[in-house]
Order: structure tokens, then sequence, then C-alpha cells
């Protein structure tokens, strides 16, 4: 019965509801899990509103999903329901150089934006790991970002304009042409990081910037985490802005390693990958002031010599997250208390305190991420096949996540709320939960969007 | 029950979808059951007990066992294993699709997967002068058997100097079974007596599948070489000219990615002719959708790959060269360009007396 309902909308060879999909679009990258009723690939907006417009007079919820790369549960639908596979809305629309802005549909993997856009000197710079796989959808849905966040800010810097899905099935624009608006409220910015629980996006003006001249990174080896952290607050206060600045804790040395033995890192507690961008004159003088900063603390100090080198090493660190499974051949890694946030001048505590959860749950938990703005990943394995390996974990990222609220943070700095933290929504956000419900309410009122997340 | 070790390949997938960007078949259908992760979890799923429908076998035969998701994955992952071994628990089960099984039958009873009846090596047997003992063996392989005669007939003349001999009763390595979830024990057994009933230490093969097969699913009791190996080392002896053509080639996933074996082919290419590379090449090269039973049971899915891989041919070049004579069939009839085997190409380039 839904099934032909909604084969008329989209046509035959775009909906499934054999057993094979409705297992797969059950699950993301995360642990949340949920069965879909039928998963479609939609075509157009149109289409799109069509299918909105029946799950609403079937009261039946609707999950838009990308590549399903997504950490927090965001796709899973975890109450059922028709799953959207944007990723059939894959076309890049316009690339429009005099405007900088290009604009795409919502399927479009992030990798292929920026590989359309190279040739023109052009680049989209927020910059997930998931860059081979996800899509702008997702990216918007959750504000990504990623390791030149630092720099260049978030995706939500980077949206102009979207068309979207509304809740009753209408079709509006939410923004203009103009790289800057003062006309009305922001609609634009309140999709972002709405994780498909507002509106369905079904295409987007993004804003485009030029590619940087020159780009040198540079590597500093610490003792330990904490003196990189240090280092960190220092650099930043220096008033330098590095176009990148990672931390990678020395499993994710060893993980990086084992993924592709051919990068060189030396053997160190924790390494600052701090990469500086913009003209050739202008880097060369950043650089040399990133050195001097980090001499002050480091145990060694390395650039990189060539492009390639930088690009090895940046595309090992993309990865170094899922990596990690490769240490152990018995050990998985979950992505669970994962994507924390904190003030900058909090980093080395919170680092310390991570490394104090590590040994007092006696789980080895590998410390990576984007320091530079504040945002760390935790990265735990476990044996899948050991039955109290999850609860340990749980019982891990609940300390942590409390912990950040405790100094300011955020649960999530770029992966989203989803399932996976919906239940410190209330925490972190006390007085102003209402009135996300209240916009939620107001936009959704049959809660059809992508219902059971982000607390609401 | 699945054994541990096989419970945990499966686990190791961490469902980030890094593969999602590079298997071809996903890229045809895209369908997430169609990608590499969709089997990983549907090989979970099949772990826990779901029940096997056709989407669900679908999903897992569907596999070229092209290997580019391995090379990708960062977690560690070895996706075409743990689906040859999930179709092993499927057939075993009972599940077996009749492509499946036409292709066990036909194998085990006549010893070569197109049911050719007559025998295998006897026209090679009847034109040279082969001997009995050697320290080496050629293992000639089905399709150079039935199908590709003259490049066998030249591959042997190439390397007969070379204390070469063949199995006096080969038959198939054993390779499409096991691709696709059957047993080849029996197979294994009969081309091993006669290994060393010849008393030979070295197995050289032509097949990029056979190489694959004897090398990783044999007892380790000979020494395996690809055939372009065994060239490549004696180089110096073939006594190649260069040959005034510009020429392609084509990495059977089964012999580069599978088993790095890269460059000698080049290096042989390389001696006689030009070489110009495909869009795609090496760790990176794309399917040509031949393998893993992809070509018997889905014809249609096979062709949408071979019609990509031959796209990637490049301007320019007068023939596309594989080590593979599967690769070969496959690509040959929806490719405008002639494709030949690298040894064609080595008798070509041979010195006339
Ligand atoms: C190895 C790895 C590394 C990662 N690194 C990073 C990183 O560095 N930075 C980062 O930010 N994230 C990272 N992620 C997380 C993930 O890739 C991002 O959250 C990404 O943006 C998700 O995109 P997706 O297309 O996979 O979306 P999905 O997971 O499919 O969906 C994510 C959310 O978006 C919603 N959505 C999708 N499309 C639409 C649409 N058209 N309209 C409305 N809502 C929609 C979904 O409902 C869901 O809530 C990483 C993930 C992995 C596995
Ligand atoms: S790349 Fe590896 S870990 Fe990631 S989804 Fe694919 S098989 Fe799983
Ligand atoms: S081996 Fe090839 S066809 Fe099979 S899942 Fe991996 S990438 Fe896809």
């Amino acid at each position: 019965m839904l099934k032909k309902q909604l084969e008329a909308i989209v046509g035959e060879k775009n909906v499934s509801t054999r057993s094979s999909e409705l297992y797969c679009y059950s699950f993301d990258a995360s642990q949340a899990k949920g069965d879909p009723d039928a998963v479609i690939r939609p075509h157009d907006s149109g289409q799109v509103a069509a299918v909105v417009r029946l799950a609403g007079e079937l009261g039946l919820p609707v999950v838009a999903r990308g590549a399903g790369s997504g950490l927090c549960g965001g796709a899973v639908p975890v109450n059922g329901g028709i799953v959207l596979d944007m990723s059939s809305m894959d076309q890049i629309i316009e690339i429009d150089i005099d405007d900088l802005q290009v604009t795409v549909e919502p399927g479009v993997v992030h990798e292929k934006l920026n590989q359309a856009l190279s040739p023109y000197g052009f680049f989209f710079p927020p910059d997930p790991g998931s860059t081979a796989m996800c899509t702008i959808g997702g990216l918007m849905a959750n504000n990504g970002s990623g390791m030149r966040s630092v720099k260049y800010g978030t995706t939500r810097n980077y949206v102009l304009d979207l068309e979207v899905v509304m809740a009753d099935g209408k079709i509006v624009r939410t923004g203009s042409r103009t790289l800057k608006t003062a006309s009305g409220y922001d609609l634009t910015d309140l999709m972002i990081g709405s994780e498909g629980t507002l509106g369905i996006i079904t295409q987007a003006v993004l804003r485009i910037h030029p590619l940087p001249r020159a780009r040198s990174v540079i590597l500093a080896s610490f003792d330990n985490t904490a003196l990189a952290g240090k280092t960190v607050v220092k650099i930043l206060s220096a008033g330098i802005i590095p176009s990148a600045c990672e931390i990678l804790d020395s499993t994710a040395i060893e993980t990086v390693r084992r993924y592709d033995p051919t990068v060189e890192l030396p053997d160190a507690g924790a390494i600052l990958l701090i990469e500086v961008d913009g003209m050739q004159n202008a880097v060369k003088e950043e650089a040399d002031a990133v050195g001097k900063v980090c001499s002050e603390l480091a145990s060694g100090i390395k650039v990189a010599s060539t492009a390639d080198e930088s690009a090895r090493l940046w595309n090992a660190r993309r990865l170094v997250g899922a990596a990690i499974s490769r240490i152990d051949p018995k050990r998985t890694r979950v992505y669970v208390g994962e994507d924390i946030g904190v003030p900058i001048k909090e980093l080395p505590g919170m680092l310390e305190y991570v490394r104090s959860l590590s040994e007092e749950f006696n789980i080895p938990i590998m410390t990576y991420g984007h320091i530079g703005d504040g945002n760390l990943h935790t990265g735990m394995t476990i044996d899948m096949l050991d039955e109290n390996g999850m609860e340990r974990v749980n019982t891990v990222a609940d300390r942590i996540y409390r912990r950040v609220i405790d100094v300011g943070g955020t649960v999530s700095a770029e992966h989203g709320v989803g399932k996976a933290r919906e239940s410190y929504m209330e925490l972190e956000h006390p007085t102003s939960m209402y009135v996300m419900r209240q916009i939620k309410k107001a936009l959704d009122p049959h809660g059809i969007l992508n219902p059971g997340k982000m607390g609401l | 029950m699945m054994e541990d070790e096989q419970l945990r390949s499966i686990l190791k997938c961490v469902r980030c979808g890094t593969c999602r960007s590079v298997c071809p078949i996903f890229e045809e259908l895209g369908w997430e059951s169609f990608s590499t992760r969709g089997r990983m979890m549907i090989a979970k799923g099949i772990s826990e007990g779901m029940d096997l429908d056709e989407s669900i076998i679908d999903s897992i035969n569907t596999c070229t066992t092209c290997g580019i998701c391995e090379e990708m994955c960062p977690a560690g992952a070895i996706p075409p294993d743990v689906f040859e071994n999930i179709r092993h628990e499927i057939v075993e089960m009972g599940k077996e699709t009749e492509s499946q099984k036409d292709l066990r039958e036909n194998t085990l009873s006549t010893g070569n997967p197109m049911n050719e009846t007559h025998p295998r090596l006897e026209w090679l047997m009847e034109q040279r002068d082969v001997p009995d003992h050697a320290e080496n063996v050629y293992f000639v392989g089905c399709l150079g058997s039935y199908r590709y005669q003259e490049t066998v007939l030249r591959t042997y003349d190439l390397i007969s100097d070379l204390d070469v001999t063949v199995l006096p009763d080969e038959v198939c390595c054993g390779s499409p079974l096991l691709r696709t979830g059957s047993d080849a024990g029996e197979l294994i057994a009969h081309n091993v007596r006669q290994m060393e009933e010849v008393g030979a230490h070295t197995m050289i093969a032509s097949c990029a599948g056979c190489y694959n097969t004897l090398k990783n699913d044999y007892p380790d009791r000979f020494r395996v070489v690809h055939i372009t190996e065994f060239l490549a080392e004696n180089l110096d002896k073939l006594e190649l000219e260069r040959l005034d053509i510009t020429v392609t080639y084509h990495d059977p996933c089964h012999l580069g990615r599978a088993n790095r074996i890269f460059d000698a082919p080049r290096k042989l290419i390389t001696a006689v002719c030009e070489l110009r590379e495909m869009r795609t090449s090496k760790e990176n090269a794309r399917c040509c959708g031949g393998g893993g039973g992809v070509r018997k049971g889905y014809p249609e899915l096979s062709k949408a790959l071979t019609e990509k891989r031959v796209a990637e041919v490049p301007e320019g070049v007068d023939y596309i060269v594989t080590c593979c004579p599967l690769c070969r069939t496959n690509m040959a009839p929806f490719s405008e360009i002639p494709v030949i085997d690298l040894l064609d190409l080595l008798t070509w380039a041979q010195k006339k007396e």
C-alpha cells in the first residue's frame, strides 16, 4: 500500500521495501538503530514535497539521509517511517565564480564538490574527515566542519540560501543570493544544524573561497597531550590563526602509522599538526612564528617538506578515527563520547581528565581532533564480543559529557546530537530547550520530520 | 555457529562509509545494500540469524571481489574475504542460486566452469613435446585451455626452454567455486597430487584468478609465481625487440590489488613498446566487472562495469593489454580497441631468427 503510493510519486525503481534495504538503512555510523517502513531515492524537490505531504496524511515519520556517515544516529529512523536517501540528488547545478557561489543539490559528496571547484582555484572550506563520502546535505544538517574550521569556520558560515521542503509539503527559499543580508529572521541559519527536524533541504547556494596560494605544515612533538594543549593556547593567544591545528596522542600516532606506513611521524606522547596558509611570504612568516611558540614546550619540531607529504599526512589524519580499529585485531572503534568542544583554555585540563578516565576504567582512549577550535575526539575501541564493552564506554562517555558541560563546553562540536546525545540537551541548554521545542512545534506540529532526535 | 575469527572480521567494519566512494557496484545501483558497507552490515545480520531472502542474497552475491574497498578501508576490514565466507555459509544453508549451482556442478563434473567435455590439454601435448618431469609447471587454466589456445601455445613456447611442463591432467584451479561460496577441496587436491607426481617446485600461472587462488588458497608447498614475474626475472633471456605501437594496461584486480603485482607487467610492456596508463591504474584500477560470479549471475550489472572500465582507455592506443583471460573475455565485446594478453604482445616482440 505505502509502497504503491510512494511509487506513484518517485517511480517504481526509486522505492524499496526489500528486506536488505530496510536493514541497511536502519543504521548509520553510530550505535543507533531503527527500521524504516520504506526507503526512497527522490530526484527533485517536487517529489520530496509530495512524499512529505503523503507522510503527513499517513502520520508517518520522514527521515532525510545523506551518506549515513553521521555519528549520532541522525539519519536513523528510530520511530520507523520513510527514509529519503538524498544521495540520489547529487547534481552540482551551477558554479558561479563571479558571485563567489555554487548551487548544489544536497546529495553532492563533499570531495566531489571540491574536485569540481579546484580547477577554478576555489574551494568549499569546511573539511570533514569524511570528505570522501559525506554529503553536503548531511554537513548542513549537522553543521559539520573539520580540520580547517579554526580559520575558516563551520558549514554555517558558507550557506547563503536554501530550498527547503517544510513539514506541510510547501517548498520555500530561505535566503538570498547575496553574500550578506539583514532582511528578516535568518531561516537559513535555523535550518543549518537542525538535523532534518525542521525541513528537508533540496538545494543550497554555498559561498566559496579562493584556494590559498601556499600552505605549510608544522609537526611539533610533545611529551604528553597536556603540553600540546598548553601550546595551542599559546599559539592562538599569540594572534596566530592557523588554517588547521590538530592533535594526535600516542595511540593516534601509532594508528596513523598503521594506516599509512609511508607517513613519517616522530615517537612522542602527542603531536600537533599545525597548518598555515595564505600568500607565500606570509605563510613563511607565520610558520616561523608557530615554530617559535611551539619550541617553548615541544620536544621536536619538523616542517613537512613537500605538498605530497602534507597530503598523505592529512589523508591519514582524516581517517584516524576509524583506523584505530587496526591497532588490535579484536577491537573495533565505537563512536560514543567522541565529539566534545571546550573553551580553548580548558583544553589542558580536559585532556588530563580524559587520560585519568582511561586509567580509571582501564579502557585505551585515543585523543585526536581539531584542537585549534577546542574540538576533541575521544576514540574508544571495544571487543564487540564482550557483552559489557558497550556499557563501559557509555559510562566513560557520560562522565566526559558531564565534565564538558560543567566547563562551559558542548557535547557536540560538529557531529550533531541526533539520538546519541539527545539526553544531554537539557543539561547543555537548561534555559533554551523550551524555545527549541516551540520552534519545532510551530514548524512541524505533527512531529513527522525526523522524530525522536535532539531531545525535542 | 560462526567462528569467532570470522565474526571478528565482520565486526571490524565501523560503518564509516568510506567504501561508498569506491565500490563500483554501489556506484551503479545506488542502494545501500549494494555498497560494501551494506554488505558488511548484512553479513553481520546473517551471523545473527537474519532470514535469507532474495534481496539479502543479491546483496552478498553482487560483489565482484575487486578489493578496492579493502584498499580504502581505514578500519582494516577485508570485505571480499568476508563476502566469500558468507557466500559459503549461505550455500551451506542450502540457499545456492541457480548460477552458483551451475558453476559448481559444471566445474566439479568436467573440471572447468564452461562445462567443456573434451580433453583439456591434449591439443598442447599433440603439438609440443611436453616433458613428464620438470622444475616448473605452467598452470594453463580453463580459459587458456579452451578459449585462448593460441596465447597458451605462445606462452609455452616462450618459457619451454626454462625447464617447464604442464600438469598431465590439470583441472580448474577452483577460483570460480571459491569466489562464489562453494568448496574447491576436490579440485585443489587433484592438482596438488599431480604437482607432486611431476616433481615440480614452482607453479607458473598466467591467469590472474588462477594465480590468486594457487597463491592464497592452495597448501603452502610450492612457490607460485605469475608468468609476468617469471618473465620479468628472465627478461634478458627473452630476446625482445621494440614494436612501434602504444598500448594501455588493465590491472586485473586479483593480480594487482590482491597480490600487489603492478610492476612486472609494466616492466615487460615498456621493454617492448609505449605504455599509456588508463585513467585509474594500479591500486586504484577500476574493476572490469567480470569477477566474483557477477558476470554469470548478474550479466547486465557486469556489463555496466565493463563499459565504465573500457571508457577509461586513453586516446591513441592500439591495444588494451591485460594478464587475465577473464578480464579479456569480459572486455573484448565492449571495446573497439582489441584486447590482448600480455603474452601475445611479448611473442610479437620476439626477435625473428
Ligand atoms: C570517519 C569519519 C570521519 C568524520 N569526520 C568528521 C569531521 O571531521 N567533521 C564533521 O563534521 N563530521 C565528521 N564525521 C561525521 C559525518 O560524516 C558528518 O556528520 C556528515 O556531515 C554527515 O553527512 P552524511 O551525508 O553522511 O549525512 P547522514 O549521516 O546521512 O545524515 C546526517 C544528518 O543530516 C540529515 N540530513 C541529511 N540530508 C539532509 C537533507 N537533504 N535535508 C535535511 N536533513 C538532512 C539527516 O537526517 C541526519 O540528521 C565523520 C564521520 C566518519 C565516519
Ligand atoms: S570502509 Fe571499511 S569500516 Fe568503513 S564502512 Fe567500508 S568496510 Fe566498513
Ligand atoms: S570487493 Fe569491489 S565490488 Fe565487492 S564490495 Fe568491495 S568494492 Fe564493492
